[in-house]
């Protein structure tokens, strides 16, 4: 697909793409992350055809969105680390020294590492290859001999985990 | 395993797996799904940002490796960036699931040991200006924090001891076995049995005799003598090449005495049992030792070269 075809399917699909973003919760920085779409895409074309260049864009929305998600979920986090660092006692803050910080953090991490016990083998084996390894489930299920439904339901199970994680590490 | 009860939970579930092939054309319908309801979206984000973050930490099955003798190839790790994504998983399945964790910290200071005994029989050795935390709801699971810490385990092949150290996890199933942390380096020492180090293609299976450190990405593969192992706990520390850096540690650790070593003679190499009785009140006794001067410095004493 040359820059010119992705750019075409880019200005017919604008407001889908925008309503995407919006349901997702840009809010009014949709328009600001529509750019910052077309930017990514555009500066880091794809390496061979694809078949259809409007999921293409929206896995693209899709992927920022979440990366944005991160982004502050990471400042949220800084801005703690600063605080906790060099901050007096503010209403809300943490008082825990850095270094207890640092145990929370761990504490964090076993608790997710608890959580994430959980998965049988195989589901965990599936979800690595997944996410880890980037394969797709069609592929996965030939390489495995089981059906679609088998792969999609282990890695639900896997997902499942990975939500009981993050309720530990916000409950605790 | 849990299953949600949560409605948004399971469609987001559902979306994720579906979403996550890349075959996936259904847009419009993830769409409609998103603009449902603005807790959507935040589900669907928050599960997807920790599928990425914490994928690594989803437990991999590992092929044993074999003890290497002393001089053995470094091995060489990659690590992976991010607090969480920072620790590997554990190796062996696990039993029931605990509903959440209720921890607590014990705490040594220096030249201070103490002994914890768990209900199943196990027990914690505590050497001096340590900080170990442990799981009132998981009795099969620690945090070495600080410092070392003996471990003798008792056996449950059902539901293996877990210690967690500077972003490392040790499994073990019914051991002996002596960890020691400074900072993020870290030093494990087989007794008894045996103990899994890390996961995937690169766990490390370490037997009774079977000893390592990782100092960054680097981890150091050695023989040691069993009867050696947690030695601090009889009063005495063995060593065979470490650098006076690592032996004054040790001792400040296990006395209370704040001993240091001068940066010229810090990675001088020490070969010898040291014996810890009486040192506190007489830390001049190791001077013949290292072949050293030790003598006052700073808040404490210090190792440093003969003038």
């Amino acid at each position: 697909m040359t820059r010119s075809g992705l750019e075409a399917t880019f200005l017919t699909s604008r407001e889908t793409l925008l309503r995407f973003l919006i349901a997702h919760g840009a809010g009014d920085a949709a328009e600001d992350v529509l750019q910052e779409l077309w930017i990514r895409v555009s500066t880091a074309p794809p390496s061979g055809p694809i078949a259809s260049p409007l999921s293409y864009l929206f896995r693209a929305a899709n992927n920022l969105m979440v990366d944005r998600h991160r982004s502050l979920r990471q400042a949220a986090l800084r801005e703690q680390a600063w605080s906790d660092a060099f901050g007096a006692t503010m209403p809300g803050r943490s008082d825990a020294p850095f270094g207890e910080r640092t145990l929370i953090a761990r504490e964090e991490l076993l608790l997710a590492q608890a959580a994430l016990a959980a998965v049988p083998l195989r589901a965990a084996a599936i979800f690595r290859r997944h996410r880890i390894d980037g394969i797709g489930q069609k592929q996965i299920s030939a390489e495995m001999g089981l059906s679609l439904s088998t792969i999609e339901s282990d890695l639900r199970i896997a997902y499942g985990a990975l939500m009981e994680a993050r309720r530990r590490i916000d409950e605790g | 395993m849990a299953r949600s009860t949560n409605p948004i939970d399971d469609a987001a579930l559902d979306w994720i797996v579906r979403v996550g092939d890349p075959a996936f054309d259904d847009w419009d319908g993830f769409t409609a799904w998103l603009e449902a309801d603005p807790r959507h979206a935040t589900c669907y984000q928050m599960l997807e940002a920790d599928a990425a973050e914490m994928a690594n930490l989803v437990p991999a099955s590992a092929p044993a490796m074999p003890i290497a003798e002393r001089r053995m190839p470094i091995l060489r790790r990659r690590w992976i960036g991010g607090a969480l994504a920072a620790s590997i998983a554990a190796v062996i399945g696990f039993g029931a699931l605990r509903s959440g964790a209720d921890p607590y910290v014990v705490e040594t200071l220096p030249g201070v040991t103490r002994t914890i005994a768990l209900a199943d029989g196990s027990s914690i050795v505590l050497n001096g200006d340590t900080r170990l935390t442990l799981d009132h709801r998981d009795q099969r699971v620690a945090a070495l924090d600080r410092g070392e810490a003996y471990f003798v385990v008792h056996h449950n092949a059902a539901r293996p001891f877990r210690v967690a150290v500077s972003g490392h996890e040790l499994v073990d199933v019914g051991t002996a076995f002596n960890v020691a942390r400074e900072g993020q380096t870290v030093r494990v020492g087989v007794a008894e049995g045996a103990v899994v180090f890390g996961s995937g293609d690169e766990a490390v299976r370490l037997k009774a005799g079977g000893a390592l450190q990782v100092e960054g990405d680097v981890i150091r593969l050695s023989a040691i003598e069993p009867d050696s192992v947690g030695g601090w706990r009889e009063g005495s520390l063995d060593y065979d090449g470490a650098p006076l850096r690592q032996v004054a540690a040790d001792l400040s650790r296990a006395t209370g005495l704040k001993l240091v070593a001068a940066p010229a003679v810090a990675e001088r190499t020490f070969r010898g049992t040291i014996a810890l009785d009486g040192l506190r009140d007489n830390p001049t006794r190791l001077a013949p030792l290292f072949n050293a001067s030790v003598r006052r410095g700073g808040s404490g004493w210090e190792i440093a070269p003969l003038p």
